[in-house]
């Protein structure tokens, strides 16, 4: 027995022995896990895909070249995870330095003291916005995030579709209404040679339901942080779709892939389809045979003067970050809002710049596509517009909420009516628990 | 390398009488590294979670005693109800299906044939991806609208619709990914078919048992051990399934919660709606339930599994 | 590792499964094709299995706009391009994140050996009084859902300063909080009949002793099982990783991955699919290796 066991312990210690080996190894090359020099650094958190990450860190690496006694230590993961990492790092309050803010937590973050009020920091410029402008960055009346893009809803469609099949959508102005639009819809996809449809199923879509219910004169949330529409401005929306999903002329929820389209799955089989303005220019690249352009969403003959609106990504600094850190954030979204420099490297996936002489700047080095986002954000910044209001807290989960009632529609499992009733009693709740 | 030094350091031969007391010490010893653990590691933030339960905390304010109102709540929420009525649907169904393919598996490829290493591995394969991200592009590639299986029966003239977005079939998907992992309880199966003396079977033999009766009572019987380790195991594991749903119906528990998970809705109201108090009560009603049937797994093991001690 | 060699080592094995041969050629001929049918068996059904992960390799390969519009298993165009730009996608060269996982995996495979194998044993084979209270609070410790416990556990090595190193990772596995392999290593060493240890405990062996020399070398395969499994679960980890590891210097595998999926776009599948399937690989390779000790229990080295 004692041959035998000696052999396998020596087998066995073999084994640990190498694992041994490698964790010792490790801890040589400079403690367990090496950490990275990063002490000092100004912390930035962001969220993206592989190619926003490349571009920031080159951008990042270009900043602390022209910014003297800069380090920043990017903090990145996609939209998801990176809200989990934030959640827990600010339940520990180890927060970075700079942030960008998921949009359903703008007044969450806000209400539980994480952002630093901007004004009063001296290296940030805010010399090129004017008072109006500065106005419209405001929560709460108090400038305490920094917008580093613009967004709107849009119309986009396939300009190479609508040459092959001889379809022109009408110009802006008295035709160009959501019942002319539902109108070509059923039109073009009963027609289509092809078997496209002309338009993916978008009742999904946060900025687009929230323009119709401007259009109604209603809002998607009150100045004091409740839900701003009723359940018929909802089930309007809802109805909408609806008609045009049962006379087939959206694609069906089955072939998209859920209530919100799955982009590359249905970009080559649909005409037309309702969305960000920022979205063309990633989205084109996936189908490279075809051309975009964007278009205004249809205007409703009764829609109030002013509903249009521009929505803004923004980021923030932590209320907990210490003076000399402070300074060098106020440097660092000068650098991001109000360079050139940064958005010909980062681009334009994150809206069009909100500084407007940024916005004139990088115009003529812009890609067709990002022209085209230029062209159409610039027209909505030009009307007057009506407030808008961020989202409440405890109001986070509003999309997946209008998401399920969605597919309860869809699946024929609650009327219309009901899904409005119960997601506006539900979001209600939520708001009312966090209060 | 505390195991080298603590057995050179064990004195030889103990008195027989003092053994008792020796292993108690010895069992300390043994299991320091666990007893810390759990200090450190383990007990804080379980117990922290527990307090929370009774809590209102939103993560980024500081936690409010109310009593047992989070517990109150979840009678009337309909959400929770549903993600209970998904779960154990899915416990229900996955287990038996899970274990009965791993055995059957760990006993085909226990056997001697050619080429066993390479049957084993490929076989594994599945569970080796286990619930990366990539799973989320395949399942579509096999169950969505043009998918595989939309495919093959469009082939006998059925035109099938999306197999993930029909609240009917979703879930039966993420059961289909979970049986097809079943690599995990195969390995464990495998090593337990190595623990059992070949001199039982040798015996067997001389007394002319059948390979019919020798898996009965040999095989079977020796085996309970590991069919109860992984009995108990996959029913935690599925109870907590959280990434087969998490990443195929990216998060929300669709369609219609159809996959809601019990975790996953634990993981919403504490990550996405930041009620991580009313996310520790839901997690402690699961850690009671489970626990529950665990000690009855327990009380009913002694009539079916056999032990070598 | 050849399939010969294993195949070899697994010949006496066998026996106790065959039935005694008959001499009849009837017998043999009927033995060949059982043999036979059971490899075909097999080998559909374990296509069938690898469909999945046959697309995913196919189509790593193919041009990434390819992928999903045209998903048969032959693709009309091959291309490393996914295998290029992924191995570059992120903030460093991949490597760099096979590294951070290797060394991750590795430790965490040192740590569960050793601080699981010795609580186990104790659990299983000592007398002493709290032992069925400890081996409840074991089992109790794997049924809370980890997303409740994640946020006090981060304050921890937040207050530590051990964030953005692989500490928070690591350490808890040297310190047995895994309770799932605890719990498979008691199962095992139950199973191991006890006149063994007990012989050698009689013989004079300290608990130690009979730990080291005679409990471990027997228990090999609840050893192997869990080195596999450690190496696995660490190897794609995602939650815990990612909450700890910021910056990318520090990635894993997982949280690098993770920035290849766009949650609106998608833009990256080709990617997505080609560094996933390289991941596989040294899971792959370390399965391969350690089944072979897998398959050598007490059967094929025999109790004297």
């Amino acid at each position: 027995m004692n041959a035998v066991s000696r052999r396998k312990l020596f087998q066995l210690s073999a084994l640990v022995g190498g694992g041994l080996a490698g964790s010792s190894a490790l801890s040589a090359c400079g403690g367990v896990g090496g950490g990275g020099d990063s002490a000092g650094a100004l912390r930035y958190a962001m969220w993206g895909n592989n190619v926003r990450q490349q571009n920031y860190s080159k951008a990042f690496e270009e900043m602390q070249a022209a910014v003297p006694d800069l380090q920043i230590a990017m903090e990145f993961a996609d939209y998801t995870a990176f809200q989990e990492r934030m959640t827990t790092q600010m339940a520990a309050r180890n927060v970075p330095h700079v942030f960008w803010v998921p949009s359903p937590q703008v007044m969450t973050y806000y209400a539980n003291d994480l952002y630093r009020d901007l004004e009063g920091i001296e290296t940030l410029d805010l010399s090129d916005y004017s008072p109006t402008d500065l106005d419209g960055f405001k929560l709460d009346g108090k400038l305490n995030t920094m917008p580093f893009g613009i967004f709107v809803p849009v119309l986009r469609y396939n300009t190479t579709f609508a040459e092959e099949d001889g379809v022109e959508l009408p110009e802006d102005g008295a035709g160009w209404t959501w019942d002319s639009l539902a109108e070509l819809a059923k039109d073009y996809s009963a027609n289509s040679s092809q078997g496209r449809k002309a338009l993916s199923y978008g009742a999904e879509h946060d900025l687009s339901f929230e323009n119709w219910l401007r259009q109604r004169g209603e809002q998607l949330w009150t100045e004091d942080g409740r839900v701003g529409f009723t359940q018929d401005g909802l089930a309007s929306w809802i109805e909408w779709w609806e008609d045009l999903r049962k006379a087939g002329a959206t694609t069906s929820i089955s072939e998209q892939d859920g209530v919100a389209p799955d982009w590359p799955t249905v970009g080559d089989k649909i005409l037309m389809n309702f969305g960000n303005s920022n979205h063309i220019i990633d989205d084109a690249q996936q189908f490279p045979d075809y051309d975009f352009a964007l278009r205004h969403p249809p205007v409703a003959e009764d829609a109030p003067e002013g509903f249009q609106y521009l929505y803004y990504p923004r980021m923030a600094v932590y209320s907990g970050a210490e003076d000399d850190m402070v300074a060098k954030a106020g440097q660092v979204l000068t650098y991001c809002t109000s360079t050139v420099e940064m958005l010909k490297t980062v681009g334009l996936t994150m809206g069009a710049p909100v500084n407007p002489r940024v916005a004139e700047e990088i115009a003529p080095s812009a890609t067709a596509d990002e022209q085209e986002m230029l062209r159409i954000v610039a027209e909505d910044r030009a009307v007057e517009r009506k407030p808008r209001y961020e989202a409440p807290p405890g109001s986070s989960t509003w999309r997946t909420v209008m998401g399920r009632v969605l597919e309860e529609v869809t699946l024929g499992s609650s009327s219309i009516s009901e899904a409005a009733s119960s997601m506006i009693d539900e979001v209600t709740t939520a708001i009312e628990r966090a209060a | 390398m505390t195991v080298t030094t603590a057995a050179a350091d064990a004195p030889e031969a103990p008195p027989r009488a003092r053994g008792r007391r020796r292993q108690e010490l010895a069992a300390h010893v043994f299991m320091t590294p666990w007893l810390v653990g759990l200090l450190a590691v383990t007990a804080l933030p379980m117990l922290a979670s527990l307090y929370l339960a009774f809590t209102d905390y939103n993560i980024l304010s500081s936690p409010e005693f109310i009593g047992a109102d989070n517990f109150v709540r979840l009678v009337d929420d309909d959400r929770f109800w549903a993600s209970v009525r998904v779960t154990l649907t899915y416990v229900l169904v996955s287990v038996p299906l899970q274990l009965g393919f791993a055995l059957l598996l760990a006993l085909l490829l226990d056997k001697g044939m050619r080429g066993l290493a390479i049957y084993r591995s490929a076989y594994y394969l599945p569970s080796l991806l286990g619930t990366s991200v990539a799973v989320a592009v395949l399942w579509r590639q096999i169950f969505g609208h043009d998918g595989l299986v939309n495919q093959a029966l469009a082939l006998v003239g059925i035109e099938g619709s999306s197999w993930l977005q029909n609240p009917q079939t979703a879930l039966g998907t993420l059961v289909v990914l979970n049986v097809w992992t079943f690599g995990s309880p195969m390995v464990i199966f495998l090593a337990g078919l190595r623990q059992i003396p070949h001199e039982l079977y040798e015996s067997a033999r001389v007394d002319g048992a059948s390979v019919l009766r020798q898996f009965a009572h040999i095989t079977v019987p020796m085996l309970t051990p590991i069919i109860f380790f992984n009995l108990i195991l996959q029913t935690i594991g599925a109870f907590q399934s959280f990434t087969q749903s998490h990443v195929v119906s990216g998060g929300t528990g669709g369609p219609v919660d159809s996959t809601l998970f019990y975790t996953l809705y634990v993981y919403q109201q504490g990550f996405v709606s930041f009620d991580m108090g009313y996310a520790s009560a839901l997690a402690w009603v699961l850690l009671v339930f489970i626990a529950l049937i665990t000690a009855v797994h327990f009380a009913l093991s002694r009539y079916w599994v056999h032990y070598g001690d | 590792m050849s399939e010969q060699i294993l195949d070899r080592t697994l010949e006496p094995v066998q026996r106790p499964a065959t039935a005694p041969p008959p001499p009849a050629t009837v017998g043999r001929r009927r033995r060949v094709r059982t043999a036979w049918l059971r490899h075909l068996g097999l080998i559909v059904f374990g296509l069938f299995m690898l469909y999945p992960l046959l697309w995913m390799t196919v189509s790593a390969f193919k041009p990434s706009n390819l992928v999903l519009s045209d998903p048969s298993l032959i693709p009309s165009e091959l291309t490393l391009d996914n295998f290029r730009q992924g191995w570059t996608s992120a903030n460093q060269p991949f490597w760099v994140f096979f590294g951070n996982s290797l060394v991750v995996a590795v430790s965490s495979i040192v740590g569960n050996l050793f601080s699981c194998s010795l609580t186990a044993y104790a659990l299983a084979r000592l007398e002493f009084r709290a032992r069925k209270l400890y081996f409840a609070i074991v089992l109790v410790s794997v049924m809370l859902p980890m997303h409740v416990v994640v946020i006090p556990q981060y304050i921890v090595f937040s207050q530590l300063d051990l964030v953005n190193t692989f500490v928070p990772l690591i350490l808890p596995k040297f310190l047995a909080t895994d309770a799932f392999f605890i719990f498979l290593m008691v199962q095992f060493i139950r199973s191991i009949p006890r006149d063994l240890d007990q012989a050698a405990w009689l013989d004079g062996a300290g608990p130690f002793k009979t730990f080291w020399y005679v409990v471990l070398p027997l228990m090999r395969p609840a050893l192997v099982t869990t080195a596999i499994f450690t190496f696995i679960w660490t190897w794609n980890d995602f939650f815990g990783q990612l909450i700890y590891l910021t910056e990318s210097s520090v990635f894993t595998v997982p949280v690098a991955l993770n920035s290849l999926v766009d949650s609106q776009s998608q833009s990256g599948i080709g990617m997505l699919l080609a560094m996933s399937v390289l991941t596989l690989l040294p899971i792959l390779a370390f399965f391969v290796f350690a089944q072979k000790y897998l398959i050598q229990g007490i059967s094929t080295t025999g109790l004297k």
